[in-house]
Order: C-alpha cells, then sequence, then structure tokens
C-alpha cells in the first residue's frame, strides 16, 4: 500500500520560522508542501519519512529567506496493480461500488468486476450477491477486501484558458480527482470480509 | 521539486503505523509547535485507518514487533513466495484459505491444501490472530485478577 518515493526539492524557510530549529523548519516546509497531496504518476504522500542531504542555507537576495537544497523521502499510499487490500463501501451506484479508506476516497468497483450474480438492488440502493438462494449484501459502510486493477491519473494543472469553449466543460474537468484506483471484487475471496473470515 | 526515485522502498503497513504513531507522539509530548494542518490531517487519518478492525493493527497490545517480519520471511522462504505476496500477507494477515488464496496468485496450483495450512499456521504463529471469543475471555480473567489484587493490596 504504501511507498517511499526520494524526493530534490528547494526548501525556503521564511524569516518567522528562523525561531524553530533548522530541522523542524524545513520538516514542516516539506510536510506543509506534500502532505495529503497528491503527485502525478506517484501517488498519495502522507508524510515525511525521512531527510538523506540538506546543503548550506543560502540568504536569498532581496528577501532574507534562507534556501535549502534537500533530499528527503515521503512515506507514499501507492497501491501496485494486483494488491488486495481494505476498504468500505461508501454508496453504491447501478454503475458499481464506490469504496473509501478514510485518508483515501477514489476507489471504484465497477459492476463488471463484481462477482457473477450480482445484482443492483433499486429499493435498496444496494448491490446483492446471489448465489443460489443465498443472497447477500453490499451494505454501506462494510469492510471489504478489493483487488487493484487499474489506476487513473488526471493532471489537475490548469491548462490555460480555452479559445472555443468558456466556462461549461472546464468546470466539470476540474471536479475529476488527481488519483483515482479502479478494484475489483470478482475473485473468490474477495468482497465482504465477514463472508469469508469466520 | 524533482522526483529523483520514483520508488526507493516498499514499506509494509506496520513500518507506516509504526512511523506516524511516533510523530503523533512527538507532536503531544514535546509540546512541539503544531505541524502544518494538512499533515496532521492525513497523518491522523491514516492512523485511523490503519487501526480498524478488522485490520490486524487494530489488536491491543499488538501482535506486530520489530522482528515480526524478518521471522516471517525467514519462515516462509520455502515457499518461494514473491515480494508483493509477502508484503500483502504482512498488511491483511490472512486467516483462513480463501483470505489466502487472494494473497497468493494461482494458490491452488502452487500448493497443496497440506502446504496452504502450514502457511496459514505461520502466519498465525508470527502475526497473530484475532481469537475474539478467547481473547474477551482472556481479557477477563487478566481484568479480574488484577482487580483481584487492586483489592487484596
Amino acid at each position: 500500500m504504501f511507498i517511499l518515493t526520494k524526493i530534490a526539492d528547494l526548501v525556503q524557510i521564511k524569516a518567522a520560522d528562523f525561531s524553530k530549529p533548522s530541522i523542524e523548519a524545513i520538516e514542516d516546509n516539506i510536510n506543509a508542501k506534500y502532505a495529503n497531496k497528491v503527485l502525478q504518476k506517484i501517488g498519495l504522500c502522507v508524510a515525511l519519512y525521512d531527510i538523506l542531504w540538506t546543503s548550506e542555507g543560502l540568504i536569498g537576495h532581496g528577501t532574507g529567506e534562507v534556501n535549502v537544497n534537500v533530499e528527503f523521502r515521503m512515506i507514499v499510499f501507492r497501491p501496485f496493480k494486483g494488491e488486495v487490500m481494505l476498504g468500505k463501501i461508501k454508496s453504491s451506484t447501478p454503475s458499481g461500488i464506490n469504496l473509501f479508506t478514510i485518508f483515501f476516497n477514489d476507489i471504484f468497483i465497477p459492476f463488471e468486476e463484481l462477482p457473477a450474480g450480482s445484482e443492483y438492488s433499486h429499493s435498496d440502493q444496494l448491490w446483492i450477491w446471489k448465489m443460489d438462494d443465498v443472497r447477500l449484501y453490499y451494505d454501506t459502510n462494510e469492510t471489504v477486501r478489493f483487488q487493484v486493477i487499474e489506476e487513473d491519473w488526471h493532471d489537475q494543472t490548469p491548462a490555460g484558458p480555452s479559445q472555443t469553449s468558456l466556462g461549461g466543460p472546464d468546470e466539470e474537468e476540474n471536479a475529476v480527482a488527481p488519483y483515482k484506483i479502479k478494484g475489483s471484487m470478482a475473485r473468490e475471496g474477495l468482497g465482504v470480509c465477514l463472508w469469508w473470515d469466520n | 521539486m524533482k522526483v529523483l526515485e520514483s520508488q526507493t522502498a516498499v514499506l509494509s503497513n506496520f513500518e507506516v503505523h509504526e512511523h506516524l504513531a511516533e510523530l503523533q507522539s512527538r507532536k503531544e509530548k514535546k509540546k512541539r509547535h503544531a505541524p502544518p494542518s494538512n499533515q496532521g490531517m492525513v497523518v491522523d487519518r491514516t492512523l485511523e485507518w490503519l487501526r480498524l478492525p478488522p485490520s490486524p493493527l487494530s489488536q491491543t497490545p499488538t501482535t506486530y514487533h520489530a522482528d515480526s517480519i524478518p521471522t516471517l520471511l525467514e519462515r516462509l522462504r520455502p515457499y518461494d513466495l514473491t515480494k508483493g505476496e509477502l508484503i500483502m500477507i504482512l498488511n491483511l494477515r490472512p486467516c483462513s484459505t480463501p483470505a489466502l488464496n487472494t494473497t497468493i496468485e494461482d494458490m491452488e496450483v502452487r500448493f497443496t491444501e497440506d502446504q496452504q495450512m502450514e502457511i496459514l499456521t505461520i502466519i498465525a504463529e508470527v502475526l497473530g490472530q484475532f481469537d475474539p471469543p478467547e481473547e474477551s475471555e482472556d481479557a477477563e480473567a487478566a481484568a479480574d485478577t488484577s482487580m483481584a489484587d487492586a483489592q487484596g493490596s
């Protein structure tokens, strides 16, 4: 689920932070910039793991900020393809099931990836797995095991104003999450944990 | 910003849990000035998730220790599992054959039923297991004795 990523960056310590010990000022600076942010094709940064190297601090011309080059490692949430992990059911729609893991909310299980015999119940707004005469419910908030099959990156860097259209489609695009995981619950042992562990 | 190496290592949930718990306790103990709010939030949430049952880390006292990982790797070596499979076993701690089946690819082909049971036993021995009925009794018994001790003294 988690990996370490090595990053080099320039940290600028503001004069207001000079009262902190240097190491804390650098840590806070890095965490403020990266924690809880998605780096494209890297994953969701959780927290600084360790600092590997720092340069001497150099005072910039004109601002009085101390500039330090730092190499560090971040803890990054990035499940690998094929990884099985836990999630909770957030909501169900006819197109599939949305999962969340408190710190990460963009996991989707499309209906094709549910086991054969699954049906959507419109009255309950739930997916139900029917096997012969047994009906198993994918209840909301139930903990499930799922397998990561695909990841979907969406760079949110603004592309600049488009000449042709105004507003409309751009706004829709902005709502897309930067990092989405597509999962499967079709294999044996996947799905609601309670069904398998007794 | 420059990414020097997109993946220098894979961390198990246990290692992440240790690191984040230390960050949190450092914050609480040393009365260090508050870390950036975005960091505080994601660390709290990740810890909450890692400690949410049925995650194996939700157990107190924890059954994972610093030497659990090398011990497990050593004992599962004869089965020739891949790194990814081992990471999933560490994170999920499968306790039944269907659960183990999700973490090991082509399990039925690669291992006989006996071997599957052996793997499950090793996992339970090294990483511990949930055993609600027994454990609660133990906990109650422990609570009873400590109560008795407290009253006796």
